[in-house]
């Protein structure tokens, strides 16, 4: 027995080291490289494709599809010709980069779900029909004004997209010179999807993609008036902003327009960066967001006489964090799918972006949640949740530009942010927020596109250039002062400009139907009054002392 | 005092805006900038002081 017991011991041992034993590292000159051949049509007749008997019988392995059979030849007769074999290769480079643009908006558009359910879950029972009814129509409200008009005004002069076999026919941007430079401020070309040859495979795939990102930015606006905000009103409110105020700034941004080309026109680094939309998307709804708290007031309960914040809890935490869950799981979608493409032109960095959003994500949910544990003694939930989500935020603009080390510093900063922001908001500016939203799209939206003007590695090459300067984006830490110029001078334009734009218009809808919903309404709860049903009609709703 | 304070939120990034062509150093721009800035955030609480004198909970 114990004679066995040696025996084995040694056979592993042995096993062990055998398998720790390198590779033989003895090495022979390397055989001289053979000089290259040109390759020529007559190359091409010899290549062996699959018998038809053989793939009669079916292909169990996969080696038999997708061979030289499966090459398009332009003329039958000639046979595959080199022609054909690089317009094949050539059309397999923008397929891959229209199914990837594709597949990360249909990430994105799920989004909608996340953002319904944690709205939702951080209101109250009694309003639940109503929230979710303004989140799933503000998908279809935003996309009908955003085909009607917004995407014309926020893309119509791009230009060329390389990575989708470039677009030609938007090529319209209406400009002002200002300083001798011209100032790009809206596009022209596409609208209806049918306007000056819009109607256009590659056109199609950019206005899903951007279609999506706007939807996301309208969303924001719902949660911080939730619980008093009129139907009529927030339709109203959401087809202008998806009509106007998103897609100005996203063409000032994305469109070609003016604060994408200050590089170019002024020398502040690579113009205004912003890789997937800290700024475009999530600054837009959040400070539209922070207009509309201060316009329609805080709800009834929230502030006692004296001015004292109460808190109002959410009905349902487990949505609010599988909410947060689907929305962490479409942000895949949101930045890595910003390279528009998979093939070519550096997008292999496809793996760094989707890293760096993970990373980021969890330091800010780590950070909000440390910060609560240690001010208040307890690990929030919902603020928790909300510290991923500004981790997301905050690292949607320069998820693209900087390294994994500088995602997690983001992320953190952003997850306490988020927290201080909240408490800011809610005791020192008195705007009641039911869930968050300027806090974490707002505040930190702005934080990820500062970000980009401190921590861009000048490491990424998308092409060799971006925003039309040669070089990749570089931020102040790694010694490009003007870069963070340019991004806050986008900071400025979201503040001054995408705040004041759609506050006037709040002021309008506000004249027209009237913003906020009577208090009797509110008190019962928007379900039955605005909805004509309740959200959870077999539920006995008890009324809490603070809630009203 | 609401059309003040949208004003002069929207002022701020006018100023931003005029660094470009009033100055070519960066650091003045970015001084510009940042004072656009921070005039833009004056304006806000100027409009959130506007409407909080007439708060729902004051009443």
């Amino acid at each position: 027995m114990m004679k066995s017991y040696w025996l084995c011991v040694t056979l592993a041992f042995a096993s062990f080291a055998w398998g720790q034993t390198p590779a033989s590292t003895a090495t022979s000159p390397p055989a001289a490289a053979p000089a290259p051949v040109a390759i020529t049509d007559s190359d091409l007749k010899s290549v062996e494709t699959p018998k038809a008997e053989a793939r009669a019988k079916g292909d169990p392995d996969g080696s038999l599809t997708g061979t030289a059979a499966d090459v398009a030849v332009a003329d039958s007769k000639k046979g595959m010709t080199i022609g054909d074999l690089v317009n094949q290769v050539g059309q397999n480079k923008i397929a891959i980069n229209f199914v990837w643009t594709l597949i990360a908006g249909f990430l994105v558009m799920f989004m909608q779900a996340g953002f319904a359910i944690v709205e939702t879950g951080l209101c109250r029972a009694k309003n639940a029909n109503h929230t979710m009814m303004m989140n799933f129509t503000v998908y279809g409200v935003g996309m009908l004004s955003y085909y009607l008009i917004g995407f014309a005004i926020q893309m119509g002069g791009v230009g060329a997209v390389a990575n989708l076999g470039s677009m030609p026919v938007l090529n319209s941007e209406f400009a002002i010179t200002l300083f001798a430079k011209p100032f790009g401020i809206f596009g022209q070309n596409g609208f209806f999807l049918m306007h000056s040859g819009a109607y256009d495979v590659a056109v199609m795939v950019v206005f899903l993609f951007q279609m999506v990102f706007m939807d996301t930015a309208l969303t924001i606006v719902t949660g911080t008036a939730a619980e008093r905000w009129k139907f009529s009103a927030f339709i109203l409110t959401s087809f202008f902003m998806g009509a106007f105020t998103y897609p100005i700034f996203a063409n000032w941004a994305w469109g070609g327009g003016w604060l994408a080309n200050l590089g170019a026109n002024f020398g502040l680094g690579h113009g205004y960066a912003d890789f997937a939309g800290s700024g475009v998307v999530h600054a837009v709804g959040g400070l539209s967001a922070l207009g509309m708290g201060i316009l329609i007031g805080p709800r009834l309960g929230k502030y006692d006489r004296k001015g004292n914040p109460n808190a109002i809890p959410g009905h349902d935490i487990v949505l609010v964090l599988t909410g947060c869950f689907i929305l962490a799981f479409g942000w895949f979608g949101f930045n890595p799918g910003s390279t528009l493409g998979a093939s070519g032109n550096g997008n292999l960095r496809i793996g760094s972006i989707a890293v760096n959003t993970m990373l980021a994500g969890m330091a800010g949910g780590f950070g909000a949640m440390l910060y609560m544990w240690i001010r208040y003694g307890k690990p929030d939930a919902s603020m928790s949740g909300n510290g991923l989500l500004a981790g997301l935020v905050a690292i949607t603009a320069p998820s693209g530009f900087v390294n994994p080390v500088c995602s997690v510093i983001i992320g953190v900063i952003a997850g306490v942010l988020v927290c201080l922001a909240v408490e800011f908001f809610d005791k020192v500016m008195k705007v009641d927020d039911p869930v968050g939203a300027i806090s974490v799209h707002g505040v930190n939206g702005l934080w990820g596109v500062i970000s980009v003007g401190l921590f861009a590695d000048g490491r990424s090459n998308y092409g060799g250039s971006w925003n039309g300067v040669n070089g990749s984006v570089t931020g102040l830490f790694y010694g490009d002062p003007g870069q963070l110029v340019a991004q806050l001078m986008g900071v400025s334009a979201l503040v001054g400009f995408v705040f004041t734009l759609n506050f006037v218009f709040g002021l309008l809808v506000e004249f027209m139907v009237g913003q906020r919903v009577p208090a009797k309404d509110e008190l019962e709860g928007l379900d039955l009054p605005e909805m004509g049903a309740l959200g959870y009609p077999e539920f006995e709703l008890k009324t809490r002392a603070v809630g009203v | 005092m609401i059309l003040v304070a949208l004003v002069i939120t929207l002022f701020g990034f006018i100023v931003s805006v005029l660094s470009l062509g009033m100055a070519s150093a960066i650091f003045v721009r970015l001084a510009m900038v940042i004072a656009g800035i921070a005039l833009s955030f004056v304006g806000i609480g100027m409009l959130t002081a506007a409407y909080g004198k007439n708060a729902v909970w004051r009443k």
